[in-house]
């Protein structure tokens, strides 16, 4: 992994969104990945940036995001003069 | 005395000692939150911290740990700060008697300085977001207080909401939420969903610290937030109408961020270091679309570390998760003496109640668990004798160890609610519930041995007060 093509620490997908520079030019950058939505600061230490030294604990998989529970449950619409609640 | 904005408080901090300025460069991460964790440690007179020398940034300003002592916790009411936890509540309770309040309506608010509106306005420009802990997903605003109206009744003013939610950023323009199901804000969504809307939010940052101890305090669904700041400051809290979608916000403000809940959409967040002590998993949450940033010239960015108890948080909500319940218990059991809820948000509840008769702390136990806050987060409910003080620790474990017989003693009860982040529950949001009952039987509960307790001489009070003054003096 290089600094200038880096992997999501927390998921490993290979795309990754530049979100804003710091405010003093060329200091730090924050990144997201697309997939997991996971957002860095680079200047942070290597456990929260660096694929291979982020903390086992805290990764999540495709499955992980694809079964994750949803908080709080969407509920059925109840349109005005829709009778019966559909979804 | 009322304070009407947030730095008309750091002010009163920094005149009491009690606001320790980091003028040393620091890096946003992991200074910060480390040193945002690390300050409780320092007791019940730790100082707030104010950094404005973070690495990369122009003019961050950052606070941090405002509410985290019982002493700024006792400046926030306006009382000294030497003011003991006990008496702050009882304090608390004393005012809330004076509950509503109307609020003040007030011009040029203070926030109304500077505006970002549409694609224009990116919340990184703002404010100097941080991460706090390892495994959260992003950086997160967790101090803000949360407007928003019931959508089927919006002109009633008790069912508008201000609340505090997690809000985690997905975007210069996107954040996210978590509506505990038990909390006002998510009915507000699930009538909106259900209509298929979006829900109008004012998130407000920065506000004056009666407002984040209301808006972190379990009221009852129609009871409004800003009536019972004014009850608690002796003073109307002054308001303003948020610019775009009219949301009362508090007059005095650093930053309001104006946009929707959008309706039926959730997207993975997290996770979050919670007030639990452990993490929250990813989760597919509701997403908040910004629309409008307002705010005051160099503002400044009041966030709140929590982690594993005690942090700044467990001081934010713990007067006011006890007094609400015990408001509530006065009403149906006026044997009620105190109630202390303090511990993880009330997870534990701890009262003290005079006995009608045999079984009856009990039933004080049963309505704990089903007041508005009960549903949601007490899993245990220990109940005392009215001459043990649940606030000290020492004589609630004396009434454990020579009142409590599980024979008899313990009642629990199988799959009752609980909010999804408590981590003991075995199905996140269920979980079965535990009275202790750590009275003196009485008749006919004949159980026990209990032959004359011993009570403090009629002499004590008064040595203790004078032994409190001697020993200040010193």
């Amino acid at each position: 992994m290089s600094d200038t093509t880096p992997l999501c620490p927390r998921c490993a997908h290979e795309t990754i969104e530049h979100i804003t520079g710091s405010p003093v030019p060329g200091v730090w950058e924050v990144l997201q990945c697309v997939r997991c939505l996971y957002m860095w600061r680079t200047t942070e230490p290597a456990r929260r940036t660096r694929r291979d030294a982020y903390p086992e604990e805290f990764m999540l998989t495709p499955e992980d995001i694809g079964t994750a529970p949803e908080v709080p449950a969407v509920p059925p619409l109840r349109l005005p003069g829709a009778g019966a609640a559909t979804r | 005395m009322a304070y009407d904005d947030f730095r008309g408080f750091l002010d009163t901090l920094r005149k009491e000692g009690q606001l320790l300025h980091i003028a040393d460069e620091v890096m946003p991460e992991p200074d910060i939150a480390a040193a945002a964790n690390a300050a409780p440690r320092l007791g019940g007179h730790a100082p707030a911290l104010y950094f404005d020398h973070v690495k990369g940034f122009t003019d961050a300003r950052i606070a941090l740990n405002v509410h985290g002592s019982w002493a700024n916790h006792a400046l926030a009411l306006g009382l000294p700060k030497e003011t003991g936890t006990k008496e702050q509540v009882e304090e608390f309770i004393r005012r809330w008697d004076t509950f509503p309040v109307a609020p003040e309506w007030r011009g040029n608010p203070l926030w109304a300085e500077n505006t970002l509106e549409g694609e224009d306005a990116d919340i990184f420009r703002v404010l100097p977001l941080i991460r706090l802990n390892d495994g959260d997903g992003g950086f997160y605003i967790d101090k803000a207080a949360v407007v928003s109206k019931d959508p089927a009744d919006p002109e009633h003013s008790g069912k508008q909401n201000v609340g505090i939610y997690r809000i985690e950023v997905k975007g210069r323009r996107t954040l996210a939420i978590q509506p505990v199901p038990m909390h006002d804000i998510a009915q507000h969504l699930h009538t909106a969903e259900e209509r298929g809307e979006d829900l109008p939010v004012a998130i407000t940052l920065g506000n004056e610290p009666v407002i984040s101890i209301v808006a972190s305090t379990p009221m009852e669904y129609d009871q409004n937030e800003y009536e019972l700041a004014g009850a608690l400051r002796g003073a109307p809290a002054p308001l303003s109408r948020a610019p775009l979608t009219g949301l009362p916000v508090p007059w005095g403000s650093e930053v309001v961020i104006e946009g929707v809940i959008e309706g039926r959409k959730r997207e993975i967040e997290g996770p979050f270091g919670e007030f639990t002590g452990h993490y929250s998993g990813g989760r597919n949450m509701p997403v908040i679309r910004i629309d409008r940033i307002s705010y005051r010239t160099d503002p400044i960015f009041e966030h709140l570390y929590l982690g594993m108890p005690w942090t700044e948080v467990d001081y934010l909500i713990a007067a006011n998760t006890c007094v609400p319940l015990y408001k509530q218990l006065r009403r149906d059991f006026p044997e009620v003496q105190a109630v202390n809820a303090m511990y993880t948000h009330g997870l534990v509840v701890i009262v003290s109640t005079k006995k009608r008769y045999g079984g009856f702390a009990k039933a004080v136990g049963m309505r704990v668990l089903t007041t508005p806050h009960g549903l949601g987060y007490a899993a245990t409910v220990i109940v005392v004798d009215e001459d043990v003080d649940p606030f000290d620790l020492p004589q609630v474990m004396w009434a454990l160890s020579t009142k409590m017989n599980p024979a008899g003693d313990l009642v629990q009860i199988p799959n009752l609610s609980v909010l999804e982040l408590a981590p003991q529950a075995i199905t996140p949001g269920i979980t079965d519930k535990l009275i202790i009952d750590a009275t003196t039987p009485v008749a006919p509960d004949r159980r026990g041995t209990y032959g004359t307790q011993v009570r403090d001489l009629p002499e004590t009070a008064e040595w203790l007060a004078r032994l409190r003054k001697l020993t200040a003096a010193r």
